[in-house]
């Protein structure tokens, strides 16, 4: 097969991989410190994407646009979590889960009474293109995979390095014993959900100019989601960077090599590592609700 | 009842898991700067009270006061920011952090950060600083899981049995400390270790199948180890 096309297959599997991360990083933290499975993040994307979408035309700006599109998912998470979550922590897995999913269902329904049910173009903020190995690459999708890097960058620099990072790490392996040190664990909960809406609309405000923005969006990247964090490990921030770029690069390539793939090849490397490592890549055994 | 100032009252309190009873209307008080131990078989319901007092656990009846503070319906930190802390089991320290960063947590929640009275009680933890909770021996887990509960000053300790599983000089370290401790801050101690409980407490309640079936209070009787008839 042409290396160009191998070439332009890599970036472009690079950069659905970024949204997949910044996608999935907030949803494997509120697992890993709350232990709820946060379907309703996808709601946020898509919020973020459409609300996006309005201010780009209603301005013309695009990166602004991106901002506020990130900006109004986080401020609706505030919202669910105050209202709906902090109410339901101590429930089952399987609870908040479902009231998660029954969030992002009603959350669709009023996109599409808002939006409609066309799906919608969102202008591109960088046309340009550059050579990479000779192969023509557009920026916007290099600007893209730097988003998704600095905000790795930015949270782990988080973790490791501000005393908030340590409460939460420390929440990870054992809630009751930061409660029971005087750490009020119900604002490091607001934190992390928030910050993970924020992500989840970031990334739906930078997948908007690559694909078109759909009311169903967020329902459509459910199981790509699930398998990188899944397959990175949960509660692993370093596996989920890994296993979306890998669902990325899956995704990409097997659709290149042969179409159908694209949706049945990363089912398929994840069944393959599960049987390898069932804690996924990164993920810890001892991790526990 | 009128108490003074310091003391740790629990009042008539009953506790359990769904539908299962574990405390059947528990009297104890501790007086301020005192050591009060619990003892009873495994099952007895001794961490439950703990759990409760600390606030991981909501009563179905009763009154736990510290001073004339009453602890029930406050969440587990803002007990432990009234200065009341609990010291868990097993020895849970955060495994993936260091034991700076398990000290730095606990200032951060206490504002102390003075780690003078740490290395007081546990001048070995000076040295490993920089070593991860997870490759601590069991003995210098339970003094950093101390050591974090004396940031702050605390009013009240609440331990849950500390010296199981230790290496007897160990033991005898950490009986020093409580000694010590003694008259600083109030101490409910939940211990199977009856020489040290003979050695270290003021007052020991028995407890059994959930509830406390003797108070002994006469030193002479828990040093020479009469608790054991109620186990």
């Amino acid at each position: 097969m042409d290396a160009h096309l191998w070439i332009s297959g890599v970036v472009y599997g690079l950069s659905m991989g970024s949204i997949f991360f910044l996608l999935a990083a907030g949803l494997s933290l509120c697992f890993g410190l709350m232990r709820i499975i946060s379907l309703d993040q996808l709601l946020y994307y898509s919020l973020g994407a459409y609300v996006a979408y309005q201010v780009n035309v209603s301005t013309g700006l695009t990166w602004p646009a991106m901002l506020c599109g990130a900006l109004a998912a986080g401020a609706l998470s505030w919202v669910v979590e105050r209202w709906v979550f902090d109410r339901i922590y101590a429930r089952e897995i399987t609870f908040t889960m479902i009231t998660s999913f029954g969030i992002l269902v009603a959350g669709v329904g009023a996109i599409k009474y808002v939006w409609g049910l066309v799906p919608r173009p969102m202008g591109i903020p960088v046309e340009a293109q550059v050579a990479l190995l000779g192969v023509n690459v557009p920026v916007y999708r290099i600007i893209v995979i730097g988003i998704a890097g600095a905000v790795y960058g930015a949270i782990q620099w988080l973790l490791n390095r501000t005393i908030v990072g340590t409460a939460i790490r420390a929440a990870v392996e054992d809630v009751d014993q930061v409660e029971g040190l005087g750490v009020d664990v119900y604002r490091l909960f607001t934190g992390t959900f928030v910050g993970a809406g924020v992500l989840s609309g970031l990334a739906g405000a930078l997948h908007g100019p690559l694909v078109m923005v759909d009311p169903q969006m967020g329902l459509e990247v459910v199981p790509f989601v699930f398998m990188v964090v899944i397959i990175g490990g949960l509660g692993s921030l370093k596996g989920t960077l890994v296993s979306a770029f890998l669902v990325g690069q899956v995704v990409s390539l097997g659709s290149l090599v042969y179409a159908p793939l694209a949706q049945m090849a990363p089912f398929a490397a994840m069944l393959l590592i599960l049987l390898w490592k069932p804690t996924g890549l990164y993920g810890s055994a001892l991790l526990r609700r | 009842m009128s108490h003074p100032d310091g003391a740790l009252v629990v009042e008539g309190l009953h506790v359990g898991y769904g539908e299962a009873q574990v405390l059947f209307d528990v009297h104890l008080a501790v007086p301020r700067g005192r050591l009060a131990a619990c003892v009873g078989r495994n099952g007895a319901g001794k961490t439950t009270l703990l759990r409760t007092i600390a606030g991981f656990l909501r009563p179905r009846a009763g009154s736990v006061r510290y001073g004339s503070v009453d602890l029930v319906g406050r969440k587990p930190y803002e007990v432990a920011r009234m200065g009341i802390r609990y010291v868990q089991q097993d020895k849970r320290v955060f495994a993936d952090l260091t034991v700076r960063e398990n000290l730095r947590l606990a200032s951060y929640a206490t504002g102390d950060w003075d780690w003078d009275v740490v290395f007081k009680y546990f001048p070995r933890l000076k040295g490993l600083l920089d070593r991860k909770g997870g490759y601590l021996s069991g003995g210098e887990r339970q003094m950093l899981m101390i050591g974090r509960a004396l940031l702050g000053r605390p009013k009240v300790l609440l331990i849950d049995e500390p010296t199981e599983g230790l290496a007897p000089a160990v033991v005898e370290q950490l009986g020093r400390v409580f000694e010590e401790l003694k008259g600083q801050a109030t101490l409910l101690m939940v211990e199977q270790n009856l020489p040290l409980v003979g050695r270290v407490a003021d007052v020991v309640y028995a407890v059994k199948e959930g509830r406390v079936v003797a108070e002994i209070t006469d030193p002479d009787a828990i040093r020479s180890g009469a608790v054991e008839a109620y186990l």
